[in-house]
C-alpha cells in the first residue's frame, strides 16, 4: 500500500473510530467482485460512515491524500456492477450498513425521509407498520436494494411512481469539495425545513439532476413521494403467441397509457424472461452454451408453463373489484381487437410465479423472485443492456428482430423485457453467460458492444450501464456533452476523489 | 491447500455433495444482507457467501478446521434466510449440516465446550431429563449472580415453569363427530416440557375439525437439535425411531398427515428423505414420513378451520419461524387462518430475520441470540398488537425473554376462537381488544390492504 492510502486509512481510524474501516483481504476481494465480462476490481479497502458529517470527513481525507473513493449505498447492483468501483485503486465508502435511518415518514403529504442505506423492503415494513396507508414503488430487482441508490442511478418501478428519480424531492449532498448542499428549499433554513420536501421548483436551477448518474457529489439524504395505497389492486395479463406480435403489443398499449387509462407501466416479457426463473437452460450441457436455444425448446418451455412469446401485465388501482371490473372488461376489449392475446385473470396470474412477480411489484411489494433469472446459464456472468424504444410498434418489432440476430450470433439466449409507458419503453436485455468459461465471457462482452454500437448507430442510447463499459458510452455522445460533464467535475471534484470513471466522468 | 484432500474424501457421499453444493455458488451476494450475523457485524466470513468459502477451504485442507472457521461457522443460525434470496438457489441447509459434522468429527473443542455440548445434545431431546434440568435451573437461578458469566447466561436462558398446562400423552384422541381425517401427531421433546398447552389445543383443535389424532408410542425427538450440533448419528437414530412408530401408525390404521406444530421440527422431517438418501432400509420409508409431514397451519388452511364461535378481534402481529418461512416456504397459511379466526393480523417488520432462538443456538451462541432478540422484540412492540403469534416453540421461549407482549402458538389463538381455553400466556395480562375491523388487516401475501369498499380514506380517494 503506498504511503498516502496509508495515511487516509489512519486518519480514517483516527477521526472514525477502527471499525469504521475493514481492509481485511476478504473484504477487499468481495467488494471488487461483480458479474460483468471484465471481472473484479482491485479494491483498497472499505469505510463504513454513519452520517453526513462522518461521509464530510471521508471526503475531506481523501483529498487531502489524493484517495479515490466509490461510495455505494445498499444491496447489490447486480449486473452494472455490484459493488465494484469502475476503475482499481479506489475506497468503498459503504453507505448501507450504518446510514440506514427513515428520518421521518410524513403520511400527510405522502414522502420519506431516507438516507442511502434504507432499502425496498425496509421501508415497506416501515410503511406497514404505520398501518399501510402508503406504499412504496417497488422494483422487481432485490428487495434489499437501497430506494436511495436506485433513484440515483435512474432506476424504475412499475407503478404511478415508477420514475423513481422524478420521485425524489429535496437531496442532501456532499460534493467533491467536501462542502454540503441541500438542494431547492433545504437551503434556506437548514434548521426550518418546510417546502424542502414537497417542491421541486423554488428559486435557482434544478441542482438535483447533477447528481443523478453522476459522480459529482454524494448523496446522504432525499425525501421520497410515496402513493396512497389503494384499497383493491387488479392485475391483468395477456399472452401472445408469436415472436412477432411485439409491434401489435406496442401499438395496444400506447393509447391506454397516453391517456393514463391505466395507472401502472406495462411489463411485456418474452418467454426467457418469463420461465428464466422458473428453469435453467435445457440445452446448455448438449451445446456446451455455444448456441442459443432452440426453436424446439423455446417452444416447449412456453407449452410447460402456459405462456407465449409475449406476456403482457398492468394493474388497476381502486375501490373495490366490483369498481374495477369494467375497466379490466375494457382493457380485454381493447386487446381482443388483436384476436390473439389470451387474457389471463388476476386469479389465474397469481398461479403462474412469473406473472405473479408483476404483481408484486405493481404492488409496492418487493419480491426476490426475480432474480433466479441469473441461474438461466451456469457460471454467474450476468450483465444488463438497457436501451429504450418509441412506442411505436414497427420500430420495436424491427429493434426486437436486430437484438435477437445479435444474441443468435454471439450464442446466448434472447431475454428480455420492456417497461412500457405512453411514449417511451425501456427495453432491459439479460446477458446470463458463464462467466468460468473464457470463451462464452468473451462472446458477452462482444454482445453487448455490439448491440450497443448497432443501437448507437441507430441513435439509442441506455438507460444505466454495467461498469465495463461506461467511458464506452459515454465516448458515444457528442464531445460537448462530454466535456460539460467534465467541467462541472473539476468545478464541484476539483481532485477527483470521488468515483472517477464512473459515467466516464472524471 | 490442496484440491486433492478434498477429492480423497469426496468418497463420503456427505461430502461429496457438499462439494457439489460449492460449486452452485455464484458469489451474487444476495445473501449477505439477508443473513442476520452479516447484518449486525458486516463482516464477510459471517455472511453466507463467506462461510460457504470457509467450508471449501477447510474441506480442501487436511488437518482440523482452523478455530476461525470454527466460530464464523458456529455463529450461522441456519435460519436459511440467505437461501429464500439467492439468485441460484445454493442448498445451503445441506452445506451447513455437513460442515458441522465434519467440524463434529475433526475439530477438537476445549473441554467446556465439550462437556457443554454434550449435556444438551443429550438433555435438551430428553423431556425427562430436560424437565429435572429446568427445575433444578429454576432452583439454582436464584443464586445466579454468584455463579460465572457462562452459568448466568444460561440460568437467564431457562424459562419460568408453564402455567400447570397438562401434555399430551400417547394414545389415540378421537374425532368430535365424524371422523374424516386420521393425522399423526409429533408431540416432540423440549415443547413437551416448555410449552405443553401447544399440544393440547393442537389435539382440541384438530379432533373439533373432524380429526383422529394419533400420538404414536415411540415418537419423541424428531432429531433437529443434534443435527444442526453435528451429530448426525444421534439425529439419525432419533429420525428412525419416529419413522418407524410412524409407519407402523400408518400400516396399522392409515395417516393422512403427520402434524407437526414446533416449525424446526418440521423442516427436519420433511427432509428425512434426504437424510436417508443412502441408507436402503429406510430410505423409502424415510420418503413416506417426509411426504406426510405437514405443518398444522398447513393442514387446517387446507381442510378448513370452523367459524369462530367468539371473534376474537385482538391485534396479533404475526412473527415467521425461519423454519417455516424459509425452511418450508409456509407464509400464507397461518395468516390467513388467524384473520378468519377474527384476529386483526399484522407484520413485524424485518420479518425475514431470526430471532435469535434458531434450535440450541440461543443457548451456544448466547450474545448473538440477545441482540437479535431484543431486535425483534422492538420490532414486534413497534407495530401496536396485542400479543404475538408464532409457530414454534423456541421462537416463543426466545421472544418471552425480550418483550413484554404475551407470546402464543398460532394453533392456541385458533383453538381459543373455536372454543378451547383461553391460551395460558394470556391470562392474566390485559389485553385490548382492536377497534379495526378484521378485513382491513392486510396480507403480506395478498392485495388487499384497506377495507375493500372503500373509496377515501385521509390519505386517498379512489
Amino acid at each position: 500500500m503506498r504511503q498516502n492510502q496509508e495515511e487516509f486509512f489512519a486518519d480514517i481510524a483516527r477521526e472514525l473510530g477502527a471499525a469504521a474501516l475493514d481492509v481485511s483481504p476478504e473484504a477487499r476481494r468481495r467488494y471488487g467482485e461483480n458479474t460483468t465480462t471484465r471481472g473484479t476490481r482491485d479494491v483498497l479497502g472499505v469505510v463504513f460512515p454513519k452520517s453526513t458529517a462522518e461521509v464530510v470527513t471521508i471526503v475531506a481525507a481523501a483529498n487531502r491524500h489524493q484517495v479515490p473513493i466509490y461510495p455505494i449505498s445498499a444491496g447489490n447492483n447486480i449486473g452494472l456492477g455490484s459493488r465494484a468501483p469502475v476503475r482499481d485503486g479506489q475506497v468503498v465508502v459503504d453507505m448501507g450498513w450504518h446510514m440506514s435511518r427513515i428520518s421521518e415518514v410524513n403520511e400527510e403529504l405522502g414522502y420519506a425521509v431516507i438516507e442511502p442505506g434504507v432499502t425496498f423492503q425496509k421501508l415497506h415494513d416501515e410503511l406497514v407498520r404505520l398501518g399501510d396507508r402508503l406504499m412504496i414503488s417497488a422494483t422487481s430487482g432485490p428487495p434489499l436494494g437501497s430506494v436511495l441508490g436506485n433513484a440515483v442511478e435512474k432506476g424504475a418501478g412499475y407503478g404511478p411512481h415508477f420514475d423513481h428519480f422524478g420521485m425524489l424531492c429535496g437531496l442532501e449532498v456532499v460534493l467533491g469539495n467536501a462542502e454540503v448542499v441541500r438542494t431547492g428549499e433545504g437551503s434556506v433554513r437548514p434548521d426550518k425545513v418546510v417546502n424542502w420536501h414537497v417542491s421541486k421548483y423554488s428559486f435557482g436551477p434544478i441542482l438535483d439532476g447533477l447528481f443523478a448518474q453522476s459522480n459529482f457529489g454524494i448523496v446522504t439524504r432525499a425525501a421520497v413521494w410515496l402513493l396512497p395505497r389503494p384499497p383493491v389492486i387488479e392485475s391483468f395479463h395477456f399472452v401472445f403467441p408469436a415472436d412477432d406480435d411485439l409491434a401489435t403489443i406496442v401499438d395496444l398499449i400506447r393509447p391506454l397509457k397516453m391517456s393514463n387509462f391505466v395507472p401502472t407501466l406495462f411489463r411485456v416479457c418474452n418467454d426467457l424472461y418469463a420461465v428464466g426463473t422458473e428453469e435453467t437452460n435445457p440445452e446448455y450441457e448438449r451445446t456446451r452454451g455455444r448456441q442459443s436455444l432452440s426453436v424446439d425448446a423455446h417452444t416447449a418451455l412456453r407449452a410447460k408453463h402456459g405462456l407465449g412469446a409475449w406476456q403482457v401485465s398492468g394493474a388497476f388501482y381502486g375501490p373495490s373489484r366490483a369498481a374495477l371490473a369494467p375497466m379490466i372488461e375494457r382493457v380485454r376489449a381493447h386487446f381482443g381487437r388483436a384476436q390473439v392475446g389470451r387474457f389471463v385473470s388476476h386469479e389465474e396470474a397469481q398461479s403462474i410465479p412469473p406473472l405473479n412477480i408483476a404483481i408484486d411489484s405493481m404492488s409496492g411489494r418487493p419480491g426476490s423472485a426475480e432474480l433466479a433469472l441469473l441461474k438461466w446459464r451456469p457460471g454467474g456472468g450476468n450483465t444488463w443492456f438497457t436501451p429504450g424504444i418509441p412506442m411505436s410498434g414497427k420500430l420495436a418489432q424491427e429493434l426486437d428482430r436486430l437484438g435477437r440476430a445479435i444474441y443468435a450470433e454471439h450464442g446466448l439466449d434472447y431475454t428480455i423485457m420492456h417497461v412500457a409507458g405512453a411514449r417511451f419503453a425501456r427495453s432491459l436485455h439479460v446477458l446470463v453467460f458463464n462467466r468460468n468459461d473464457p470463451d462464452e465471457n468473451h462472446r458477452a462482452d462482444e454482445c453487448y458492444r455490439r448491440l450497443a454500437r448497432e443501437y448507437a448507430n441507430r441513435g439509442i442510447g441506455v438507460g444505466r450501464a454495467p461498469i465495463d463499459y461506461h467511458q464506452e458510452h459515454m465516448d458515444m455522445l457528442m464531445p460537448s456533452f462530454k466535456a460539460t460533464c467534465n467541467s462541472i467535475k473539476r468545478a464541484l471534484d476539483p481532485n477527483g476523489i470521488i468515483a472517477p470513471g464512473r459515467y466516464g466522468i472524471g | 491447500m490442496s484440491t486433492d484432500h478434498f477429492s480423497v474424501q469426496s468418497a463420503d457421499p456427505g461430502l461429496a455433495e457438499a462439494k457439489t453444493i460449492i460449486g452452485t455458488c455464484n458469489h451474487f451476494g444476495f445473501c449477505t444482507a439477508t443473513c442476520p450475523t452479516y447484518a449486525i457485524t458486516h463482516h464477510e466470513n459471517e455472511s453466507p457467501r463467506g462461510r460457504i468459502d470457509l467450508i471449501r477451504i477447510m474441506l480442501e485442507t487436511p488437518g482440523a478446521p482452523a478455530p476461525q472457521t470454527v466460530r464464523h461457522l458456529d455463529n450461522c443460525l441456519s435460519c436459511l434466510a440467505c437461501v429464500s434470496t439467492c439468485g441460484v438457489k445454493v442448498d445451503y441447509m445441506h452445506l451447513i449440516d455437513h460442515a458441522r459434522a465434519y467440524i463434529e468429527l475433526h475439530y477438537w473443542r476445549s473441554w467446556t465446550d465439550r462437556l457443554f455440548r454434550f449435556l444438551i445434545a443429550k438433555i435438551v431431546p430428553d423431556r425427562r431429563y430436560f424437565g429435572a434440568a429446568l427445575a433444578g435451573g429454576r432452583l439454582v437461578a436464584r443464586f445466579a449472580r454468584f455463579m460465572p458469566r457462562q452459568v448466568r447466561e444460561l440460568l437467564e436462558a431457562v424459562p419460568p415453569a408453564s402455567n400447570g398446562a397438562q401434555d399430551v400423552t400417547a394414545g389415540s384422541y378421537r374425532a368430535a363427530g365424524t371422523m374424516r381425517w386420521r393425522v399423526a401427531l409429533l408431540a416432540g421433546c423440549a415443547q413437551r416440557v416448555l410449552t405443553p398447552q401447544i399440544n393440547a389445543a393442537t389435539v382440541r383443535l384438530l379432533t373439533r375439525l373432524g380429526c383422529e389424532v394419533v400420538v404414536a408410542h415411540g415418537a419423541e425427538c424428531c432429531g433437529a437439535l443434534t443435527l444442526h450440533m453435528g451429530r448426525t448419528s444421534e439425529a439419525r437414530a432419533s429420525a428412525k425411531r419416529n419413522i418407524d412408530a410412524w409407519i407402523d401408525e400408518a400400516e396399522r390404521g392409515g395417516l393422512d398427515a403427520i402434524i407437526v406444530n414446533a416449525s424446526g421440527c418440521g423442516t427436519t422431517m420433511k427432509d428425512y428423505g434426504h437424510a436417508f438418501r443412502h441408507d436402503p432400509r429406510y430410505h423409502e420409508r424415510a420418503q413416506r414420513v417426509a411426504a406426510l409431514t405437514v405443518d398444522v397451519s398447513e393442514f387446517i388452511d387446507r381442510i378448513g378451520l370452523h367459524a369462530p364461535s367468539v371473534a376474537r378481534h385482538y391485534k396479533v402481529a404475526y412473527h415467521d419461524a425461519c423454519s417455516l418461512r424459509n425452511g418450508q416456504r409456509v407464509t400464507r397459511q397461518p395468516r390467513r387462518l388467524l384473520r378468519s379466526a377474527g384476529y386483526v393480523v399484522v407484520d413485524v417488520p424485518e420479518a425475514g430475520f431470526c430471532c435469535g432462538s434458531a434450535g440450541t443456538y440461543n443457548l451456544l451462541q448466547p450474545q448473538i441470540a440477545r441482540q437479535l432478540g431484543e431486535r425483534k422484540s422492538r420490532h414486534a412492540e413497534s407495530t401496536g398488537a396485542a400479543m404475538l403469534a408464532v409457530g414454534n416453540v423456541g421462537c416463543i421461549t426466545q421472544l418471552s425473554r425480550y418483550t413484554q407482549l404475551p407470546v402464543v402458538h398460532t394453533v392456541e389463538l385458533l383453538d381459543w376462537a373455536t372454543g378451547g381455553p383461553m391460551p395460558p400466556g394470556l391470562k392474566g395480562r390485559r389485553i385490548q381488544e382492536c377497534i379495526m375491523h378484521p378485513e382491513a388487516s392486510h396480507d403480506a401475501a395478498g392485495l388487499i390492504s384497506a377495507s375493500e369498499g372503500e373509496t377515501a380514506t385521509g390519505i386517498g380517494v379512489w
